[in-house]
Order: structure tokens, then sequence, then C-alpha cells
């Protein structure tokens, strides 16, 4: 008797390199559901030591190029902790706004061209620009991306990695005339935000999605009066409500053999989910207005436990960052250089932002010198793996009528729902299924 | 003539170079239009066998998979590019290759159980295989990679050239980091192509593109001490994002 075994060596319109590997007894049992991570280690937390504090920030924003946003300013926040520096409003507000830039950059990439080509039947996003129908929706897609782009490049001076931003503030600021360009362009793209959580919301309503509902904790911040980005409490589905700098003491994990990354749990229960579709379930009251407009006209509503809804969540989240970046700019409006002033100090600190795929936790011990002795690094991938495993062994028997090629697609999109990125993660995607006859 | 065969892949790395072409938004489809992208796992789920015409290469090589990988590429590409820092001279995964540490405490750092974890010193790809062509930089310049195509495109040669940053710090008019501030900036030894992104932002260079032609690191980094910086600060500019290289290696070892 012979299993049926699901295998996909790298899985495509992901970041970073993995495979998924699925073996289904005979009586449609589960027998293994494994995301390998292939992805070598590049060991940050070990060559962090013995570098210099304002070089933590500046390093960890290498970890993953998809949100070097959320490592960088986890890193510089804890590093201000540990040495106890305060910064501006202006700086905060900066911060907030370089990653809500983020934010839509990302969020446009992963529902346009990583996940709609899945729902929508093509290779990628390249070959739906192949489309007279769809080709529209295309540049518009990219002229959203290249806006969150240019909030980057306006502030950190570079798309990806960021220049500006350092331990204390910044070491040049955006005039207020070019964040006002900003803005107009801000408002054009609203009505393409909104679009995409009616598009979110079709693609989604088709079988077998809706009945892909699997109840887990999830895991994300919130924050007094603002929806979560840069800080706030610890907060779960669950009743999790710690602040966040105790999230080494709540979110813990395990190294399991045969991957690269890090199981994680939440202490004293079990896998959770991390990233978009958490924080609007944890954060709904806080998103502004109008995208909670567009969520209830979809229908969408909290709690939603149906993993492939994220792609509605992310789009609900681009309205969102649209409105709130416009607040940002006015609330800013002709920033001034400040220098950045603070004494190096021992001490140790831990902070948690909202990357746009998750919370990305940075935290560790800085010396007297200001040299790292200890940093610990969790980012949202690594949060995301275990749970995505339960997501396989609860779906897939659900889903055994489908022909392998069909499985093996939805086994890809279970994956993607994530938006992994398994650089991150390592500190991947290939599909194996197999099944018994 | 028939589209070039692209190919794109990924080594120990974070992604960011890859991402930096999905980021040519506004000429991304005619780029697609003027090529044959055979094999981009990030961004296609349809990915083709070699032979490729070109292949970009993004990260070094820290392990024994990623190396036989590196050797099958070689041959199945024509022209191989060398996409960004990592890939390029080491970048920051080549941090580690100077931690003082021996591999087996890093592990033992960052892992509790120590499986089959193999990796070994990450470096530049051209440590292993014969490069044709280098997008510097961290992240790989995006019109440097469009310049590329487009000569590739044409059949001549990219020529970029290795000046230092300090060069483009000059023609924008900014007043130097070092002799104004007293910053530690590596503009001076630094590969230019970057229009001194960071200098022209109030922020020290850090080396990102790898050594300029003819740099005088051990020079530089005398100066770094003479501005106030310990041995170990200035050990810590040169060996960041290529400190593999014997140019950088200097600065480092000239304190
Ligand atoms: S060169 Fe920089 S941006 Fe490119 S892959 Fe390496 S770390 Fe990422
Ligand atoms: S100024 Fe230096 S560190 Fe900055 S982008 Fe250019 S080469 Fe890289």
């Amino acid at each position: 008797m012979s299993d049926r075994r699901i295998f996909v060596d790298y899985i495509a319109r992901t970041e970073g390199d993995g495979a998924i590997d699925i073996v289904i007894g005979p009586n449609g049992e589960i027998k293994k559901a494994r995301w390998e991570v292939w992805e070598p280690p590049r060991f940050f937390e070990a060559f962090l030591v013995g570098r210099k504090y304002d070089e933590i920030p500046e390093m960890v924003q290498r970890i993953c190029g998809i949100c070097p946003h959320g490592h960088h300013l986890a890193a510089v926040r804890a590093v201000e902790r540990a040495m106890g520096v305060k910064v501006s409003r202006q700086t905060t507000l900066l911060r907030e706004l370089l990653h809500y830039g983020d934010w839509i950059q990302s969020h446009t990439l992963h529902v346009y061209c990583l996940a709609a080509p899945d729902y929508l039947g093509y290779e990628s996003v390249l070959a739906m620009a192949g489309n007279e129908e769809l080709l529209p929706v295309v540049k518009q897609a990219l002229s959203l991306k290249r806006l969150g782009n240019d909030m980057s490049v306006l502030i950190q001076g570079n798309e990806i990695q960021n220049r500006t931003s350092v331990v204390g503030g910044f070491t040049a600021v955006p005039s207020g005339s070019e964040l006002r360009k900003i803005k107009e362009r801000l408002k054009e793209a609203k009505d393409f935000a909104v679009a995409t959580v009616r598009l979110g919301a079709k693609v989604a309503s088709q079988d077998p999605y809706p009945q892909l509902v699997r109840k887990c904790e999830h895991v994300s911040l919130r924050e007094e009066g603002k929806y979560p980005i840069n800080g706030g409490r610890l907060v779960s589905t669950e009743g999790l409500n710690v602040p966040d700098w105790e999230y080494p003491e709540w979110l813990i994990e395990k190294h399991v053999p045969g991957c690269n990354c890090k199981h994680a749990i939440v202490k004293g229960r079990d896998s959770f989910l991390v990233g978009p579709l958490a924080r609007v379930n944890n954060n709904f009251d806080l998103l502004s207005k109008d995208a909670q407009a567009i969520a209830k006209e979809v229908g969408f509503t909290v709690p939603d436990f149906n993993p492939f809804h994220s792609i509605i969540a992310r789009g609900i989240e681009l309205v969102h960052a649209i409105d709130t970046a416009m607040e940002l700019i006015d609330e800013l409006g002709d920033p001034v250089y400040e220098e950045p002033k603070y004494e190096i100090k021992a001490g140790e600190g831990y902070a948690v932002t909202e990357a746009a795929r998750g919370i990305c936790c940075h935290g560790g011990r800085i010396d007297k010198d200001g040299v790292c002795q200890k940093w610990d690094i969790v980012a949202p991938t690594s949060r995301n793996v275990y749970n995505l495993e339960k997501d396989f062994e609860y779906f897939v028997p659900k889903l055994l009528n489908l022909s392998d090629e069909e499985l093996t697609l939805k086994c890809e999109m279970m994956i993607r729902n994530y938006d992994p990125c398994q650089s991150c993660a390592t500190h991947s995607i290939k599909v194996n299924l197999r099944r018994e006859a | 003539m028939a589209k070039p065969k692209i190919a794109f892949f990924k080594f120990s790395s974070c992604a960011g170079c890859q991402l930096n072409v999905l980021n040519l938004e506004p000429i991304l489809l005619d780029i697609v239009g003027a090529v044959d992208i055979r094999y981009f796992v990030m961004a296609k789920r349809e990915n083709f066998e070699g032979p490729y015409d070109i292949g970009f290469v993004e990260g070094a090589v820290t392990s024994p998979r990623e190396l036989m990988e590196l050797k099958k590429i070689r041959e199945e590409c024509s022209i191989l590019v060398a996409q960004g820092a990592c890939a390029c001279h080491g970048g920051i995964p080549s941090v580690k290759n100077f931690s003082g540490m021996t591999q087996k405490e890093m592990e033992q750092r960052v892992y509790t159980e120590l499986w089959d974890l193999k990796s070994f010193p990450a470096q530049a790809i051209d440590y292993y295989v014969k490069v044709d062509a280098y997008l510097k930089g961290c992240p790989m310049d995006k019109d440097e990679f469009v310049t590329l195509v487009t000569s590739a495109l044409k059949g001549i040669n990219p020529l970029f050239r290795y000046h230092s940053v300090c060069n483009e710090c000059k023609l924008k008019e900014n007043n130097c980091l070092v002799l104004t501030k007293g910053k530690a900036c590596m503009g001076s030894v630094t590969a230019a192509g970057c229009g001194a992104q960071c200098p022209s932002l109030g922020r020290p260079c850090e080396g990102c593109r790898g050594p300029a032609s003819d740099c005088n690191a051990a020079s530089l980094a005398k100066t770094f001490i003479d501005l106030g910086l310990s041995r170990d600060d200035v050990v810590r500019k040169f060996r960041k994002y290529a400190g593999n290289t014997p140019e950088f290696s200097k600065g480092a070892e000239a304190v």
C-alpha cells in the first residue's frame, strides 16, 4: 500500500527557500505534515555579540529584505530601552509613517503579486498582466506598491535598507512639501485599496475556502487608542495581555529536528497565528473608520479564524494604512532636523513591532561601552510555522477528493496565507504530498 | 534576436535584492517584456530548467548544498551576475566569519539541538566560480540592474566604474562628514554607484558596496583612530559588508 505524498520543493511566490512535505495514509489520516525551511541559518544572534549597539539595527534589517523595517524598528527600540534613550514625538511619528509605507508596499505585493494569481488561476502576476482585462489592475497595484516604496525612499533614503533611521532618531528628515506630495498620492490611491478589500472578499468566498476555518490563538500587539504598528502590549484571542518586553517569557519556542527554524507556542498553551488577520481580530475597533466600514460592507466579522481570509485582512489594513499615513503627515507638518542625542549606557531591553506579516521581536543586553553581549531575535514567520503545520493536519483531510495537482496548490496557498519570509524564519517552499492508496 | 533567458537564484541572504527587481514598478512590465524570465521562484510558480543566458545570484555561499547548486548554476548560465553585497563580497552573512567564535559555538548559541546544521564561513560567489558581472550594494542598485540588462540586450559592456563614493559626494556638493563632523565615513575606500546615498542623508557610508578601485584602507583605518575610534571599532568597520576582501582586510589589520 502506498502513501499519497504531496511534495513541493521550492514554494513559489514566497520569499526564501523551503518545501512542503505531506504524507496521507490509506484512511485519509495525515501521517506527516511538514513545512521544511531550507534556508541555511545565518547566525545573527551569534555574530551580533561583540558588535556595537548602533550596528544592531543596521544589521538586523538584513535578516529579511521583505520586512526590514519591522526588524530595524524593533531593534532600535530595544537598544533605546536598554540604554534609556528617549525620542521625540516627531521621531515616533516618522517611524510610524515609515512602517506604514512598508505595510503598503508589502501588502500590495502580497495581495496582487503573490496571492491573487492563485485565486484567479495564474502562475504569476506577470502572467496576469498578459490578460487585457487584468492589466489595468496589475498596473494600479504596481503603482500602489510604488507609493509604499516612495514613502520609504523619502524617509529612509532607500526602498529596502534604511540609511537614515538610527538610535535616537534620524540623520535626515523629509521636508513638509515632499510629505504633502505623498499625501496627495495616498488620497488618490484610496479607492484602489477599498477595491482590494472587495476583491479579497470575492475570491476568498469561492469554494472550498469558506469551509476552511480553524480556531487557534491569534497573537498581536494592541496599543491604547491607536492601531498597533511599532509597539503596544502583547495580546491574544485567548486573553494574553502582557507588556511587549515580556515576550521572551510568554512566547516560547522549541527547535524541531529536520527544520532550521524554531517552533513557537504560547506558554502553557499551543501554536498560534501572527499577522494581519490576528491584528485585525484583536484591534478591529482601532482601525480607521473607512477600514471598518469596508470590512462591514464585505461581511467580514471578528474574530475570524479562516486563514484564507488573510487576503481580506491585508486589504482592510491597506485602507487603514492609507488613512493613518495621511493623518501622520498632517500631524508631522514641516519636520525639522533634530540631532540624535543620548549617552551610551549598559542595560537590557526588549521590544516588539508589527511587521507586515506579524510580530517581530528583538532584544538583548548591551555593556557600558555599547557593545552587544546578547541578542535575541524572533521573526514573524518562525512564529507561524508550527501553526501552519496544524492547518495542514486539519485542512488536508477535508480536501482529499481533489487531484494531487489541485491539493498541492491548496497546500501552497495555505503557506502563502501567512505571507512567509523564510529568510526570516531561519534566521521554504517545496510541497511534497503523498497519499496511501 | 530571441529574448534572453533570465534566471534568479537565492543563497544565504535577505531576498532584498530580488525584491528590488520587483521594486522597478514603473518599468517592471517593460523589462519583463524584453526578456524571458525562466526561473524566479519568488515571483512565479512556473519555473524551468536551464540553460539560461543570464543568471542573477543573490546571497553568500554558506552551506554544502548551496555550493553544489552554485556550481550547477555556473554551468547553466552564459553570463553569471553576482547580485548584491552578499553575493559580491559575502555581505552581512560574512560578519560571522570574524566573530571570533567557531562554527560550533555559534550554532550552540542559536540552536539548542544540533541535528544536521551544516554551515561554513560565508563567501562571495566568486570565491568558488567565475563571475561575469557584479551588482554591488546592499541592496543592489536598481538602476545598475537596468543598465546591466539593457547592455546585455545590446550586447555591450555595462561599464560600471568603481571610483570612490567621495567622488559622488563631491558631485552632490555635500559637506564631507569626516572633515566637517569628524564622523567615521567609509566613503573614501568604497566603490561608487549608489550616488553617495548615505552621506547625502547625514549618515556615514558603511561600505556596503565593497572596496573602490585602488583604495587605501590602511590609511583610512589610521584616520579613524585619529578621530577617536577604538581599535575594535575600526576592525568592526572593515569587517562588515566586505570583510572577506583583501582590500578591507588591510584596513582591519592596519590597527
Ligand atoms: S545584499 Fe543586502 S539587500 Fe541584498 S540580499 Fe544581501 S543583505 Fe539583502
Ligand atoms: S553610501 Fe556607502 S553604505 Fe551607503 S549605500 Fe553607498 S556604499 Fe552603501
